[in-house]
């Protein structure tokens, strides 16, 4: 017997004209559907999305790279006969120092139209004297606006002080023309520090950690390890043991700096440094320079006719 | 009802009564008993004041001062009296701060501007008791002439200026009686803020104060305030005389407002009418077409601001400055700096105890500066304010949240509360700044910043005729209103530069107070024409 039949209400094929402004779900009873259909939700692929996706994908495969580096890394440090072997490391010959004007923006931070000023506050008991051969090179290579101030703080510098940093440049008054501005600050400060960008960096504290970030700036660093060591060394045995050191530590330091002038000009060789600057400054500072030791007497005579230690000169009196 | 009832009823009736007689009576008994001691008191009064008054020629009220007899008595000053009076019998002049009686004896902080020393006065063969009574009956505030033998203590007075001494008072008269109720105590006027709260005791409000203003200036922190603000003014003078300036005064009566119409005060000018000067500017500049090179002027300014904030007055005293040079602005603002310098070098070596007596009733971080004073151009301040995450155009003015942002972060850098910003772009500057040489854009100008806020606002004016015009025209100003001034540099005019401050917003800056009325006597402003 035939079931009972409803006749069609509407026809089978009626054309539906789905609107565009709904989200479509994939049908889950059709197989097979392309699914890429779904993806072209506004009719294109957005721009945007297909960027972000590129960029994650190459974002992780930069972190994969790394992570193969930095195992590869560990790999040569901790087994015990790395193919790295320090002793062959070939002293090439040191680049001519001072060759090329850094790149400001690499060494400090993109130019924002203003001048990059750095700022020294310093106690007016204890002048940073190698801070004053460092401006003094510093001037020979960038255009730098110095300036001396006084802080409320002391209440009077002596004359000297106040000139240390040489005459003041005739277009002072337009700071614009300037690539680095120098401000030194006779303030009552227990230790030397220096400011820069007070939002990105925290002040630099103790002379000689200032001393190597403006060297840094000459871009006249070692590239050699062994070198870049060696000066770090030399500049922690003057901080340490020839300023803040008893008087038998300051006599062992200059037979030690006896010794090293013996075999060569300059303290790591024969090209001029942070550490000649620091030492010769700090043994400078200690005074008795005539009963130094021959070969470091000859040495602080070199460094004086290389001309940029004028500026400390007269401070010594 | 019954008959037993009737006679209980009766009978409750007679002893309801005795018991209300008995109250009665027990009342009027205490009555008549509190009489009798209230007679007795008095007549014991009666009988103190009639027992021999043997002090009563030392003290009393002297009749009101009319200059009736000229007597040739020195008065000692309260802030004199040190360890090297002792034991000299010496008259003082000054107002009863406190009194208190306890028993036989009466303390009385007696008080100086903003020094205090303590007086006792003890029953004993030189006072009686009816004088002691008198000394402890005495109105805050009344002034007083006291003689009395300075005593060295050897205990420290921890709560009065003069730690080391105190008077044995012998006589004690008034000269000036205050009235009882004051509108407002004076150790309120001085509790600072957060110890108010904390410990419930109450402070003044600044309205209470300033209806009151008579009183609330005799507190040790008005008083201080206002000596250190006069030593700003001579400061000023004297640093300015010194380097060669002249002092002028400018007519306030003007034709025409000087610097723009909406903010000046006009006054009714027998049949026209005239306004109140906004700034000495126009005839500072006259003077300097005048050829006295160098001038300054200390005098009132008038402006009908209707800001009701923490530093705006309509009416306060500006210091202008205004200079001739020879090639370069510069030179003006290394003056005027090097003039504020010595203005704050001297308040710091010589007002250190003022600074100090402000500080403990709005305590704040001391002033610092740097010699020469630091100057930064616009666009490093743009610079660094972009640094700090501000989003703002590279000519746009300076907000007041963003001077205030500026000030932290020179703060930080340079730890100096007082930097000159140079440069700042042509169009946010009046209609007579000169324009920068190099860049169109920029301007000769300057504005001077104390704790982030500004205090001066300077330029090199225009001193070309012509050029003047096309500016004003520029800025669509009636040339016929400033044609006097445009005249004045028709006839050679040296360049020049120049500035003012206000005194009043210097001092409340120097001492890190937060409202400018603090710092003005009898402030102005839009709500307030009195006292």
């Amino acid at each position: 017997m035939p079931m009972y039949k409803v006749k069609p209400v509407s026809p089978a094929d009626i054309k539906i004209d789905l609107p565009t402004c709904m989200y479509k779900l994939p049908n889950i009873h059709a197989q097979g559907m392309n699914c890429g259909e779904h993806a072209l939700q506004n009719g294109e692929v957005d721009p945007a999305l297909k960027a972000l996706e590129e960029r994650q994908d190459e974002v992780l495969r930069r972190l994969y790279e790394l992570k193969a580096t930095v195992d590869g890394l560990a790999k040569t440090v901790t087994t015990p006969d790395a193919d790295l072997d320090a002793s062959t490391l070939s002293r090439g010959p040191a680049e001519s120092v001072f060759r090329a004007t850094a790149d400001l923006d690499s060494l400090l931070g993109k130019d924002l139209g203003a001048l990059r000023d750095i700022v020294i506050n310093a106690n007016p008991a204890h002048p940073p004297l190698s801070l004053l051969v460092l401006h003094a090179l510093l001037c020979q290579r960038y255009q730098v606006l110095s300036s001396v101030h006084v802080h409320s703080s002391v209440s009077a510098v002596p004359p000297p002080l106040l000139s240390c940093l040489g005459p003041r440049h005739i277009d002072s008054y337009a700071r614009q023309r300037f690539q680095l501005g120098f401000t030194l600050i006779w303030k009552d400060v227990s230790k030397l520090q220096m400011k820069f960008n007070t939002q990105s960096m925290y002040p630099i504290e103790g002379e000689a950690n200032v001393a190597r970030f403006l060297f840094r700036l000459l871009s006249a660093e070692p590239q050699d390890p062994v070198l870049a060591t060696q000066m770090d060394c030399w500049i922690d045995t003057a901080v340490f043991q020839l300023a803040e050191g008893g008087s038998k530590e300051r006599a062992v330091t200059l037979r030690s700096l006896n010794s090293a002038l013996g075999r060569s000009p300059w303290l790591l060789g024969q090209e001029f440094s942070l550490a000649d600057i620091v030492c010769a400054c700090c043994v400078l500072r200690a005074g008795q320079t005539t009963s130094a030791p021959a070969n470091v007497q000859r040495w602080l005579q070199s460094c004086q006719n290389l001309g940029h230690f004028d500026c400390v000169y007269p401070l010594l009196q | 009802m019954t008959k037993e009832n009737v006679q209980g009823a009766g009978e409750e009736e007679q002893q309801a009564q005795s018991k209300k007689a008995l109250k009665k009576q027990q009342k009027e008994a205490e009555k008549a008993a509190k009489k009798a001691e209230k007679q007795a008191k008095l007549a014991a009064e009666q009988q103190e004041t009639d027992e021999d008054d043997f002090a009563k020629d030392r003290y009393g009220i002297c009749p009101m001062v009319q200059s009736q007899q000229k007597l040739d008595r020195a008065l000692v000053r309260v802030q004199d009296l040190t360890p090297e009076k002792a034991e000299q019998q010496i008259w003082v002049r000054a107002r009863i701060h406190t009194s208190r009686a306890k028993g036989k004896q009466c303390f009385l902080v007696l008080r100086h501007q903003q020094f205090t020393v303590q007086a006792l006065l003890a029953v004993g063969e030189r006072a009686s008791k009816q004088m002691v009574k008198f000394a402890a009956n005495l109105t805050k505030e009344s002034i007083i002439d006291v003689e009395a033998v300075v005593k060295k203590v050897e205990q420290k007075i921890e709560s009065c200026s003069q730690q080391d001494v105190e008077l044995h008072v012998e006589r004690i008269f008034v000269i000036s009686q205050s009235e009882a109720r004051l509108p407002l105590q004076l150790e309120d006027a001085v509790r600072p803020e957060g110890e108010g709260d904390e410990e419930g005791r109450a402070t003044v409000n600044q309205d209470t104060r300033l209806d009151n203003r008579v009183i609330d200036l005799r507190t040790t922190t008005s008083q201080a305030i206002f000596r250190l603000q006069s030593g700003v003014c001579q400061l000023f003078r004297d640093t300015l005389i010194n380097k060669g300036f002249v002092e002028i005064q400018t007519p306030k009566i003007i034709s025409a407002a000087s610097e723009g119409g909406a903010n000046v005060f006009t006054v009714s000018y027998f049949k026209t009418s005239a306004y109140l000067a906004q700034s000495p500017q126009l005839y500072k500049q006259m003077c300097i077409c005048a050829d006295f090179d160098k001038v300054f002027c200390v005098g009132p300014v008038f402006r009908a601001e209707d800001s009701n904030t923490h530093r705006h007055l309509t009416e306060f005293v500006g210091l202008d400055i205004e200079m001739a040079f020879n090639y370069h602005y510069h030179e003006v603002i290394d003056s005027i700096t090097d003039t504020m310098v010595q203005i704050f070098k001297g308040l710091r070596d010589r007002f250190q105890t003022e600074i100090q007596t402000v500080n403990k009733q709005y305590p704040s971080e001391p002033f610092k500066f740097l010699e020469p004073t630091l100057r930064l151009e616009y666009k490093e301040a743009v610079a660094m304010l972009k640094a700090a995450g501000v989003e703002m155009g590279d000519e746009e003015d300076l907000s007041t949240p963003n001077e205030k942002l500026l000030g932290r972060l020179v703060k930080e850098k340079y730890d100096t509360d007082f930097y000159v910003l140079d440069k700042y772009p042509l169009a946010v500057r009046p209609f007579y700044t000169m324009p920068d040489p190099n860049n169109p854009k920029y301007s000769n100008s300057y504005d001077m910043f104390m704790r982030g806020e500004e205090i001066l606002s300077g330029a090199q004016r225009i001193h070309d005729a012509q050029l003047l015009t096309e500016r004003a025209m520029h800025h669509s100003i009636d040339l016929e209103k400033i044609k006097a001034y445009i005249d004045s540099f028709r006839y050679g005019a040296p360049p020049h530069a120049g500035g003012g401050i206000g005194l009043e917003r210097v001092t409340m800056l120097y001492l890190g107070l937060h409202n400018v009325r603090q710092t003005s006597m009898f402030p102005r402003d839009p709500k307030r024409l009195t006292p």
